[in-house]
């Protein structure tokens, strides 16, 4: 379409520009309007919400999550089963990601191919006997038990796969001749070469670790353990009773500053794992 | 140092055998280029005796003990790779460590070995560069120089001049040769370039389709070469080579070629057999331009030094001839062609190649 | 002295060595050997014990009777499917889910492609529309849907203001049979639009320039060229993206749950939350097993069939 570069807008470009304009306006309005809401008093909000931009406004509902220590020990728990299953994920996908991509073993390629099944099976498939094995091992509402089950999703390792393959052979093998092991190859030349694949795939699982929804929801079921987003959607189910729209939104706004600051400073690696691009 | 045995040694990837029954003994302190277009396994072999192909049938041996079960690292050879494989993260210093850090050697006399290697590639102040930041030639010094550190019983050499500009080439071809005095240690090469063989080596070894053509001393290999295809791929311009009927004049052998110019050899008429029909060769120098071929001139080339004129028969056929200096021929003038005698080659029908004895 | 050593005149080398029937892979480096198993190993154990075990335990806990509160029965062969079978929520949830992914499939391939076709380019602008379409994906379910409840709210959401100065009432998202499903879809395409314009993106960004400028000299107009070598270029990726979008879409969970709790009266149940609810507030783990089952069969069917429909177009 548009060759990029051009300075000239004829009007076909114009109409596009705009269109897209008002589609960003559409997309942007709700967040620019929860958060409008989250510094007025509930109230007020109790009412009418029209008057997001105008006074009064109000900091109460930042103070009172402050306030109460729940949204932060939500964001604990957030943190450390994110943390953990972001260092388990690239521990095991770059072990396992080099040794599909460059080493020779029996069996290689029926494991693959078992491998590249798995990526066909959608959470939702397994949950059920995932929830009877876990409870039976008694590792409900426990951090092993919120980190474990997607460190088997094979992304990871067809990520890693597929970028250490872009690491020139003869890399390797002059490191052979160098009389490297295979392992000592693995840490001192192909990590350190693909540092930023594994930051790609860093960012990535942890984004994901701190939004998953569906296993933590059936798994951690005592509030302590609860994560940031199980938190909130507990806040969530009947919110017209709740304290107020207003808290609500406030705790909904904090909840999303993690990752709206990894968004701001990482965006790029969240595309490129996005789009299965890397580095 | 050591020499290289090769015996039987062959190669098949699944189907294609890219090596095949190969039998070589390399000497001590050689400098064995091997030669040959692409595909015709001279770079299999290289990595075979390397150990980063396994051998699919026969023996390598190096320095007398049979290596062909090792792993790489333990067989005692260095590789100087085509792209040069220098480890991107690591310094220069640290690329030529690598290896003998690998296997235990004492720091100090790391230290040593490197401080050693570097001075003789003149590559001091580069030590703590990384590789980036290193020029092409700069590179490739590196890259011996981590092969040197382990004085190794042979280096080997997978086309490194192949990603020089020419003006470098020719500077690295000159110091390479300065590297195998110095060093004195077994070298194998390999190239697709003749040049490059002619120049560098003690002893060619041309191969084509996995198999050796011949073997020998880059004047030999110019001058008597064994096959039709290796007189065709040593020397620059390629050699004539003109279809023609053997017939005998005087115990020696006679082609007429199919124009009718009757061509007289040296060759003794006896050793080739009964063929009749025959190809001979013969290399633009020994082409003169005062005999009694009839040619049309079709393109002139005046290199400064020299002038090569590529004139056509009257059945077609192109030949190729050199003189000296400038020469006052145009295109389209008619000049009769002289073939020296003593210089024709004749290749029968299996390709073999038969010269003045 | 000239010796040729080749030996093509002897015999050659008996072939001791059967050819081996499995080739090695072409991109390794190095000896096939057991050792290398090692790095494979620890992921191997745990895809084996997280996602192989559960899914033949699921497949297994689908032919039997196993109630967390009742306790276990022992097989009942197929008694679960045809139970689901006769289940009218369950076949609903099915209708709607497939509902679901009619409406927003196609959203998400030409809005996304729209996007992309519009944002490709290396306007400073455009950069930062593309981090405002990809923003929204970052955010988690909970938040998002938290957003739309609000905006969605009868009497006073985001848009009932709009609405109100023109008289208009709010649409019902929540609270109308047959508005909560295109509810839920609006959400969910502005949720994860970003993904399939990314995609797109990377897919126009591989079209060598080359093509546009002989189309320029072959005086293509703006929209030929779209049509005639840009969206061909990208037939695949379109198929991909449509693949992608319906066995994601099929997962349809969170958004229902949290905004429309399935209701009202099952229009907006998706197959995912009968099995939530089969599985986790009733505890028919059996029951809830065979659903997850036959979602699983209906998620390949449908990726497979939207393969082989792109094949044939991309032939035809």
């Amino acid at each position: 379409m548009s060759l990029g570069n051009t300075t000239r807008l004829d009007l076909a470009d114009k109409v596009i520009l705009g269109l897209v304009t008002a589609l960003a306006l559409l997309w942007l309005a709700p967040i620019i309007w929860v958060i409008g809401l989250s510094f007025k008093p509930n109230e007020v909000l109790m009412r009418d919400t029209r008057g997001v931009f105008s006074a009064p406004f109000t900091l109460k509902n930042y103070t009172d999550i402050i306030a109460s220590s729940q949204v932060f020990s939500w964001m604990l728990n957030s943190v450390i089963v994110a943390t953990g299953q972001t260092v388990l994920t690239l521990m095991l996908s770059t072990l396992a990601g080099y040794g599909f991509a460059r080493t020779d073993f029996p069996g290689k390629r029926i494991l693959f191919a078992v491998v590249l099944v798995g990526l066909a099976v959608p959470e939702q498939a397994i949950i059920v006997p995932l929830h009877t094995m876990f409870a039976a091992a008694d590792l409900h509402n426990t951090y092993a038990g919120l980190i474990a089950p997607r460190l088997a999703f094979p992304f990871g390792v067809f990520l890693m796969t597929q970028y250490f393959r872009g690491v020139p052979r003869e890399i390797e093998e002059a490191a052979m001749l160098d009389n490297a092991s295979r392992f000592k190859i693995f840490v001192k030349v192909i990590l350190p070469l693909t540092i930023p694949a594994q930051a790609t795939l860093g960012i990535y699982t942890f984004l994901h670790a701190w939004n998953e929804y569906f296993w933590p929801l059936v798994s951690a079921t005592k509030p302590e353990m609860y994560t940031l987003t199980i938190g909130l959607a507990a806040m969530q189910t009947n919110f017209a009773q709740t304290e107020g729209i207003g808290f609500l939104m406030a705790q909904a706004v904090f909840a999303g500053l993690p990752v709206f600051i990894l968004y701001l400073f990482f965006q790029r690696h969240i595309i490129n794992a996005v789009s299965g691009r890397v580095g | 140092m050591a020499g290289i045995s090769l015996q039987r040694v062959s190669k098949r990837f699944g189907q294609v055998e890219a090596v095949s029954d190969l039998s070589l003994e390399i000497g001590s302190g050689e400098f064995a280029v091997f030669l040959g277009p692409s595909g015709c396994g001279k770079t299999t072999l290289l990595r075979m005796i390397a150990g980063l192909e396994d051998v699919s049938d026969g023996e390598i041996r190096i320095g007398g003990e049979r290596v062909d079960h090792l792993a790489p690292g333990q067989r005692g050879v260095a590789m100087v790779f085509q792209h040069y494989a220098l480890y991107p993260h690591m310094s220069v210093h640290d690329n030529m460590a690598f290896g003998l850090k690998n296997i235990g050697v004492a720091r100090d006399e790391i230290a040593r070995k490197v401080a050693a290697a570097v001075k003789m590639l003149e590559i001091e102040p580069l030590l703590q560069r990384k590789p980036t930041q290193l020029s092409g030639g700069q590179k490739q010094r590196v890259a011996i120089g981590r092969a040197i550190v382990k004085e190794p019983k042979a280096f080997l050499f997978d086309e490194p001049l192949s990603n020089l500009d020419a003006a470098l080439r020719s500077r690295t071809r000159i110091e390479l040769a300065r590297l195998h005095q110095q060093v004195k240690s077994t070298m194998v090469f390999v190239t697709h370039d003749q040049v490059e063989a002619m120049t560098l080596a003690t002893r060619i070894i041309v191969m084509n389709k996995g198999k050796i053509e011949q073997v020998g001393t880059p004047m030999d290999v110019y001058r008597r070469p064994a096959t039709k295809f290796v007189a065709t791929f040593v020397g620059t311009p390629a050699m004539n080579v003109l279809a023609g009927v053997l017939s005998e004049v005087g115990s020696m052998a006679m082609v007429t070629l199919k124009d009718g110019s009757p061509i007289r050899t040296s060759i003794k008429a006896a050793g080739l057999g009964g063929v009749r029909e025959v190809e001979i060769g013969i290399r633009a120098e020994h082409v003169g331009s005062k005999g009694s071929i009839p040619a049309t001139v079709e393109v002139v080339e005046r290199l400064g030094d020299r002038s090569l004129v590529y004139g056509r028969l009257g059945d077609g056929t192109v030949v190729t001839f050199e003189e000296a200096g400038d020469i006052g021929l145009a295109i389209g003038d008619p000049v009769l062609l002289s073939f020296s005698p003593e210089h024709v080659h004749i290749f029968d029908a299996h390709g073999r190649a038969h010269q003045t004895a | 002295m000239t010796t040729i050593t080749s030996l093509a005149v002897s015999a050659p080398a008996p072939r001791a060595r059967k050819a081996r029937a499995a080739s090695r892979d072409p991109e390794s480096v190095g000896r096939r050997s057991l050792w290398n198993l090692l790095f494979v190993a620890p992921f191997m154990l745990v895809f084996a014990g997280l996602v192989l075990l559960p899914v033949a335990l699921g497949a297994w806990l689908s032919f039997q009777d196993y109630d967390m509160l009742s306790g276990y029965h022992g097989a009942v062969g197929w008694k679960n499917y045809i139970e689901l079978w006769n289940d009218r929520i369950f076949i609903r949830s099915v209708g709607n889910t497939l509902w679901f992914v009619c409406l927003t499939t196609p959203a998400f391939v030409a809005i996304g492609l729209f996007l992309a076709l519009a944002l490709n380019n290396s306007w400073r602008s455009s950069a930062v529309f593309r981090s405002v379409f990809f923003g929204s994906s970052i955010l988690s379910v909970t938040i998002v849907t938290l957003i739309w409840r609000l905006v969605y709210m009868q009497d006073r959401g985001l848009i009932a203001n709009l609405l109100a100065p023109l008289g208009i009432p709010a649409p019902a998202f929540i609270t109308s049979e047959a508005l909560a499903l295109p509810g839920i879809a609006i959400v969910t395409v502005w949720w994860i639009i970003g993904l399939p314009m990314m995609l797109f993106l990377a897919a126009l960004q591989q079209i060598p320039r080359e093509l546009y400028e002989a189309a320029a000299l072959d005086n293509a107009s703006r929209w030929r060229t779209l049509i005639w070598v840009t969206l061909p270029a990208i037939k695949r990726t379109v198929i991909l993206v449509a693949v992608l979008e319906v066995v994601m879409q099929f997962q349809l969970f969170g958004q229902a749950h949290l905004i429309t709790g399935g209701g009202p009266n099952n229009a907006s149940r998706p197959i995912v939350m009968f099995i939530y609810e089969a599985g986790f507030r009733d505890w028919a783990l059996g029951y809830a097993a065979a659903a997850s089952q036959v979602l699983f069969v209906l998620m390949m069917a449908a990726a497979l069939l939207q393969m082989w429909l792109g094949r044939t177009k991309a032939q035809g």
